[in-house]
């Protein structure tokens, strides 16, 4: 299935270090927190883009294989590491998976290409732009468990939860970036 | 950790080249700060007509199929995007001397400095790359 993404950069038929060069002047152009995919055709480009988005900062998702071209995704970074969590409700990664049985519900609410690269089985994908469209597909009298990569977007998705009468809401920390439990993808 | 990159350029063939701007431009879409020092026959990358033919090793000519196909960019479009992307090209003054260019024989934009313009940047450089 496609992955949803922002913005796409063709680079294809080129070799390095060209879809490095494309990707950077590309990438200046998205808002943090946007997606980007890059079309390479040149096989080195894996390993290149891995490294540079780890240098640079940027998070890299994955990449698909399809009909030879790569297709390599790579979320903005957006310094959420150092914005403060407030909402005061929260529950540890390691706890979820019992409590979710329950009757619980886990959301996920990074973007669709980080959720199909790896997301917790049973989890649902609703994108932190997506929330306040999609309230309705929640239940309110159930329990959420709001996760993201690092804690900070699920801190303000459970927020703005709770700002619409959800009261058994939990920010998961600290979220996907630590998850040691199996992981299902949707590709 | 360091954010500059370098360089050393003192070799004039073509795969001399390609090592040089491949790794400059690379480092530079890093976000690095780049600076490459012409010296000896490294100078002919960046010489106005030089860097428009420059010579493949020996024996090696039948290369020039390989770079075609695999569409690697040229030379000249290599170091034109390295200079947008701000990479820094000192040429060696004392080279310059010995072989009578001066800096109107060379691409515009690069500087003319002796090595210690170059030490001066390398000092707190990683890696520092000699080619």
């Amino acid at each position: 299935m496609a992955i949803k993404a922002d913005v796409q950069l063709d680079a294809k038929g080129l070799a390095c270090p060209m879809p490095i060069v494309k990707t950077k002047k590309a990438i200046s152009n998205l808002a943090d927190g946007q997606i980007l995919e890059v079309q390479a055709t040149d096989k080195g480009s894996m390993a290149d883009l891995k490294a540079w988005a780890e240098s640079v900062g940027h998070q890299y998702i994955g990449t698909v294989d399809e009909n030879d071209v790569l297709l390599h995704y790579i979320r903005k970074s957006s310094n959420e590491e150092i914005e403060e969590k407030t909402f005061e409700q929260t529950i540890s990664n390691e706890e979820i998976i019992d409590r979710a049985s329950n009757g619980g519900m886990i959301l996920d609410v990074r973007e669709e290409a980080e959720y199909a690269f790896g997301h917790i089985e049973g989890s649902k994908s609703i994108p932190m732009s997506d929330l306040e469209a999609r309230l309705n597909e929640l239940d309110k009298d159930k329990e959420i468990f709001v996760i993201c990569r690092t804690g900070t977007r699920s801190d303000l998705a459970a927020q703005k939860l709770a700002e619409n009468g959800f009261t058994k809401v939990y920010n998961v920390l600290p979220g996907m970036s630590s998850w040691n439990g199996d992981l299902s993808k949707k590709l | 950790m360091s954010n500059k990159v370098a360089i050393i350029a003192s070799n004039g063939g073509l795969f001399d080249a390609y090592k040089v701007f491949n790794i400059a431009t690379a480092a530079a879409a890093t976000e690095k700060e780049i600076a490459i020092f012409f010296t000896f026959e490294g100078l002919n990358l960046i010489h106005k007509q030089g860097m428009q033919q420059l010579p493949m090793p020996e024996g090696r000519e039948h290369f020039a199929e390989g770079f075609a196909k695999a569409n690697v960019p040229s030379i000249p479009q290599l170091v034109e995007m390295a200079q947008e992307m701000g990479v820094k090209f000192i040429g060696c003054q004392m080279t310059m001397d010995v072989m009578g260019l001066t800096k109107e024989d060379f691409i515009d934009g690069i500087e003319v400095g002796g090595a210690v313009t170059f030490l001066e940047f390398a000092k707190d450089a990683a890696p520092t790359l000699t080619f």
